[in-house]
């Protein structure tokens, strides 16, 4: 809740989001400064930060992609502007130059970088873990075990980070940004801090002459993190095995041992500055044991560099187990509690009783249907590639899809009849397009369909679009423009006319920039499914590069602003199962919204669901659908 | 007479399809329960599981100390499910044979059986299945008596007016009330109000 | 098992399909996109209206033949008949195609209620086809003269039945006409019987919508005026003037599916209509049914229509062309059947056999 991120009440004690409590702690800090992109687990704090932004008296920008937001901070840094720069798992990869040049280059006011990984990929496409960028940029970063040390990790962050004159990153997951826990509220500073003058000599740049600078960097850190409070052993002096631990791994470690009720032989050792290691903390108690676990999510970083300390030691004598060995933790997937207590139970060879549970056979089990992800009722994305399917179909199958990153993405899957043939990372629709619109001249004749949502456009599509317009691909490419980037939660971006801190803003004309560009736009309303397919044929028989605009926007938005109408079949009209029909409605179209009443034998109307479209309506073979009331979309 | 915590800790789910308010509703539980002084920690799955997918909260509560977000399986005390089908798959990892089931009966369609490719199986036979599974399985028409008080987005504060109900839990209904207060006011607050006393009801 | 999805794999996917469009408009899953028929999303139903209208599946043409068209003299050449005429309109109708005579036909049709709507294509580009219904003399000028390229007109009988239009007129395709009857021959015994006067046309093939691509490029910026076949050439009349390609040029562009076609003068319509080829600005008419005679005679009577006796010579040379074609495309037939396409038409029956000993005798 923002105003517990604001609140004037050190030392109260509330239910706050992880994300809640990074965004409290970059406040306790006094920062004046915030950039991100949107990108999930992490999209809360500068959502929050942008609400706050007037009352606190900060500046807080939905950049148009994390470059732009991690330079921004970096130019403010230079100011000496304690900034917070926000991103996810896929962000930070996106920023890789960036990083390492300002690692490089240094800071001047505290610059924290805030990373959110996804284990199990919740809310992303892929897993991945940030923290070896940390470590291949030499940057110090911390891991919060919980929603009390996110915040305080990142408000010591940014004294860290002006101690050292470097960047720091603060690495969180899923379970920590998303999870709510009690955290203690401490000060937010009163005096504002204002932007230095930046002298005629200043510098920040990255160049190789800074490279031994910053190594010594990151040998300071290391003596600092030596005695860091985030660090500490709980456990027997002489543990026959350790748990040395990082982030979410230590509640569930602490659980793990209680429940198998191996304290006095289990100590747990738990690093909370994970880059760089604290060798001698480490070392002073790995001497005590001689069978170490490892728990960490996503990649066996922790415990590699822990391999590492340990060829440098020879003294010591331990067995080390986690993810790399994959023998009792799995190497992919996020970590859970059995998945822990399993681990230690097989590592201290005890079992573990747990109360007592029916087992159903298989035969007796009701067979349950599986939920699959599908586009909102309503939504244009789900009228768009009905329509491509459609044009797609003349050309018996031969078209090529390439999707991208957004909502839209699942239409890959059974909401987009299966369209994709394509799916990477952000902008990587557009690119591969390209290239396979260049195969003409050798003879591949199959059309070339790209598809980008519209926060994506400006995110990576630029560059893409002036390649393919510059070496004139053959190609068509579709921009799904709903007015919003809805997956992530409705955050602003250029197109949209609205900022961070909810200011107006004059909105980049999508269609302006492709036509500045020079290529030759058609806009269509993706609802309007018969006209739009009629379009996208005569689009695709012409040669060279072709960009259409989808424009309508998003359900989820437009079902605020309007009133709804109200929808319904006929029953004595719709045809149902017979030849005419076949349940096109629920079967082909899919929408939510649509239902078969297996009873009656006829299609219906969910009204909970249905948010007055109306593109059912033009569906409908047989005109039962009907629609009344409500306003129009236009 | 306040409610005492008794087992410790108190392993709660609360799980739905996205767009159904749980994640709320959850919040709001366990804000009431750090206001009393327990610790609670939630953990959520959301993001792309809004478009339809299941949203799952775990919420752990002990007057000791505090708990990694995630309930271990087998080990949740109370399931309280919006949808039927949804509370099966939870109960068949979480549920053992003392934990509590409280759940809707509404059903809410994946898109595989609106388009006729799978069967939406009986709620009679997911609910012998429940039954076999825990300790105690009680059926709210939740939904249905949201709409008939007049909002059927109030499904989830009706769900937690039933939880607070519950011996087990450590708050009563006042106690969820004074954090409906603090976040609501007028129409909502009163509807809020309404549907949690409804849902209060329906356990008592 | 006959359904979408086996129009789909049988005809579709084999290329024999003719445009007639009785296939279209009913269901949500076939589609057309100028003249590509496709099934946009795979259809679940096992026994569909489509399969069974679709003049390229399989059927039994003698027993319809025999239940339209029942004691009406037969011809091999040119389908059972009753009289030919040589005819022409009595005053001309501006953009007429030879004759004019189907223009009067129609005409005669709606001011003597033969029926109360007719199913008729325009061009309003004078290229592109429109087929529409309706009941207006004043729209038959719209509908003067011949139309080239494919129309999937028969989509408008589901237009027509969805307005309880009773009796019916269509002006068609011999591959529409064709449709027409298996429509009714198939119909379900509890959906009511719509009365339909039937005029044919002749047709040697129809063509893509390539074509109009093509003429577009060839005469860029130019406005269509007019296409005709007068003698050898094919003309196209622009705003610029009056342009001549050669025939094999046009033909290249003719549509796949009319190689299938054994029917030139619409055996089963009441009533057909063509060129004369001898004389420019006379048509061909044959009449086959009494429902068609009563028309033409309708038409006369008001002064509408002049006609001469058909020559003699003319007739063989009609027969010999109609057999020609016919000859052409059972070959095309047999050999799409060798190699794997599902066989409309029982070859080996008397009918085919037959035909095929009096085209060889005729070459000879």
């Amino acid at each position: 809740m923002e105003w517990m991120i604001t609140a004037n009440e050190p030392g109260k004690t509330y239910l706050m989001q992880g994300n809640e409590a990074i965004s409290r702690g970059a406040l306790e800090a006094g920062i004046r400064f915030a950039a991100a992109y949107p990108g999930s687990p992490s999209s809360e704090i500068l959502t929050m930060l942008g609400h706050v932004a007037d009352e606190m008296e900060i500046y807080a920008e939905w950049s148009t992609n994390e470059t732009c937001a991690l330079e921004a901070c970096l130019g403010a840094s230079f100011a000496g502007i304690r900034s917070l720069c926000v991103m996810k798992q896929n962000g930070l990869l996106v920023v890789g130059d960036a990083l390492h040049s300002a690692s490089l280059s240094g800071v001047k006011g505290g610059l924290v970088l805030v990373v959110a990984d996804d284990p199990s990929a919740h809310s992303s496409t892929n897993e991945f873990d940030s923290r070896h960028q940390s470590r291949s940029a030499a940057v110090p970063m911390l891991e919060p075990a919980n929603m009390q040390e996110a915040k305080e990790m990142v408000r010591w962050g940014f004294e860290l980070s002006e101690q050292l004159q470097q960047l720091v990153m603060v690495r969180t997951v899923t379970r920590i940004n998303h999870g709510r826990s009690s955290v203690t509220l401490g000060e937010i500073p009163q005096h504002k801090q204002v932007p230095a003058v930046i002298g005629e000599w200043d510098r920040l740049v990255a160049i190789n002459w800074f490279k031994d600078a910053q190594i010594a960097k990151i040998e300071q850190a290391r003596t600092i993190f030596e005695e860091s409070p985030f660090n500490w052993y709980n456990g027997p002096g002489n543990p026959d095995m350790m748990i040395i631990t990082c982030g979410t791994g230590w509640l569930y470690g602490v659980e793990a041992v209680k429940a198998l009720g191996v304290k006095d032989s289990v100590g747990i050792l738990k690093i909370g500055t994970t880059w760089p290691l604290p060798e001698e903390f480490i070392v002073k108690h790995l001497v005590r044991t001689k069978k170490v676990l490892v728990v960490e999510e996503v990649d066996p970083f922790l415990e590699q560099n822990i391999a590492n300390i340990i060829a440098y030691h020879p003294e010591l004598n331990i067995e080390l187990t986690g993810r790399h060995g994959q023998k009792i933790i799995p190497r992919n997937g996020e970590l859970n509690p059995d998945m822990v207590r399993n681990a230690l139970a097989n590592m201290t060879g005890t079992t573990f009783q747990g109360p007592e549970v029916a087992s159903i056979p298989f035969e007796e089990a009701v067979p349950l249907p599986p939920r699959e992800l599908t586009f909102c009722a309503g939504c244009p994305h789900r009228a768009s590639f009905f329509l491509l399917k459609q044009s797609l179909r003349i050309h018996e199958g031969r078209g090529v899809v390439m999707g991208d990153i957004g909502c839209y993405t699942m239409g890959g899957q059974r909401a987009g009849h299966f369209l994709f043939n394509f799916l990477s990372c952000m902008g990587a629709g557009i690119s591969a397009a390209e290239g396979l619109g260049q195969l003409t001249r050798f003879g591949f004749d199959q059309p070339v369909v790209a598809l980008a949502g519209d926060s994506t456009f400006f995110h990576t599509c630029l560059p893409a679009l002036v390649n393919a317009k510059y070496h004139d691909s053959n190609m068509l490419f579709v921009i799904l423009d709903n007015s919003a980037t809805a997956m992530t939660g409705f955050q602003p971006h250029p197109g949209i006319g609205l900022t961070a801190m909810g200011k107006t803003a004059e909105p980049i004309s999508i269609q302006k920039v492709v036509e500045a560009i020079g290529c030759p736009v058609t806009v269509a309303d993706p609802f309007d499914i018969a006209g739009t397919t009629e379009i996208v044929y005569i689009l695709l028989k012409q040669p060279g590069l072709k960009v259409l605009i989808l424009k309508q926007e998003c359900a989820t938005l437009a079902v605020r602003k309007r009133k709804k109408a109200k929808v319904w079949v006929e029953q004595d009209l719709c045809r149902g199962d017979e030849c005419g029909c076949g349940r096109f409605c629920s079967r082909v179209w899919g929408c939510p919204g649509n239902i078969w009443d297996y009873e009656a034998g006829k299609a219906k109307i969910d009204e909970v669901v249905c948010v007055g479209c109306g593109v059912c309506v033009s569906l409908c073979p047989a005109g039962a659908i009907k629609i009344e009331g409500g306003e129009a979309y236009e | 007479m306040s409610k005492e915590l008794i087992k410790d800790p108190l392993n709660i789910i609360i799980s739905g399809v996205g767009g159904q308010g749980n994640i709320l509703a959850t919040e709001l539980l366990a804000s009431a329960l750090v206001e009393k002084g327990y610790f609670a920690t939630v953990g959520e799955t959301y993001g792309a599981s809004q478009r339809g997918g299941s949203v799952m909260s775990h919420v752990r509560i002990s007057a000791a100390t505090e708990y990694g977000v995630l309930i271990p399986l087998q080990q949740a005390d109370i399931i309280v499910s919006f949808e039927p089908t949804d509370t099966l798959r939870v109960a068949r990892d979480y549920a053992n044979k003392s934990t509590l089931i409280i759940t809707d009966s509404r059903p809410n369609y994946p898109l595989g059986v609106l388009i006729g490719e799978a069967q939406y199986p009986p709620v009679e036979a997911i609910e012998a299945e429940l039954k076999k599974l825990s300790g105690q399985v009680q059926i709210i028409e939740a939904t249905n008596l949201a709409l008939k008080a007049g909002n059927s987005q109030a499904t989830n504060i009706l769900l937690m007016g039933a939880l607070t109900a519950l011996p087990s839990v450590p708050i009563d209904i006042d106690d969820y009330e004074r954090i409906l207060e603090q976040r609501f006011s007028g129409q909502v607050l009163e509807m809020n109000r309404k549907v949690l006393k409804i849902g209060y009801e329906q356990v008592k | 098992m006959s359904g979408g999805m086996e129009l789909k794999n049988e005809v579709l996917a084999s290329s024999t399909c003719a445009l007639c469009g009785a296939c279209l408009d009913w269901c949500p899953y076939i589609a057309n996109i100028e003249d590509h028929l496709v099934l946009r999303f795979d259809c679940n139903i096992q026994n569909g209206r489509c399969y069974s209208v679709c003049p390229r599946t399989f059927t039994d043409w003698e027993a319809i033949s025999e239940k339209y068209l029942s004691a009406i003299p037969r011809d091999l050449a040119i389908g059972p008949y009753l009289k030919a005429y040589k005819v022409k309109a009595a005053k001309g109708i501006n953009g007429q195609q030879d004759g004019g005579t189907v223009s009067y036909l129609v005409k005669t049709i709606l001011e003597d209620k033969l029926a109360e709507t007719v199913l008729l294509t325009g061009a309003d580009d004078y290229i592109t086809p429109q087929p529409f219904l309706s009941s207006e003399v004043d729209d038959i000028q719209k509908t003067a003269g011949s139309r080239f390229l494919a129309s999937p007109g028969m989509r408008k009988i589901i237009e027509a039945q969805s307005n309880n239009v009773q009796k019916l007129a269509i002006v068609g395709r011999p591959c529409q006409i064709q449709a027409l009857r298996k429509l009714d021959y198939n119909r379900p015994p509890q959906k009511p019987e719509m009365e339909v006067l039937s005029i044919g046309l002749f047709c040697m093939w129809s063509l893509g919508w390539a074509f109009r691509d093509y003429i577009q490029k060839e005469f860029p910026g130019e406005e269509i005026l007019r296409l005709a076949i007068p003698r050898h050439g094919f003309e196209v009349t622009t705003d610029k003037g009056v342009h001549e390609l050669p025939i094999d040029t046009v033909k290249k562009f003719s549509k796949a599916g009319c190689n299938y076609c054994l029917d030139m003068t619409s055996e089963l319509a009441d009533i057909s209509v063509g060129a004369f080829e001898p004389q420019e600005g006379w048509n061909t008419v044959i009449i086959r049914t009494l429902k068609g005679q009563q028309l033409f005679h309708q038409a006369v009577a008001r002064g509408y229509l002049v006609s001469e006796k058909y020559p003699e010579d003319e007739l063989n040379r009609l027969k010999s062309a109609s057999l020609g074609k016919k000859t052409r495309n059972l070959n095309h037939i047999q050999t799409a059947f060798d190699k794997g396409v599902k066989p409309f038409i029982d070859l080996n029956s008397a009918y085919y056999v037959q035909l095929k000993e009096l085209a060889e005798g005729m070459v000879k």
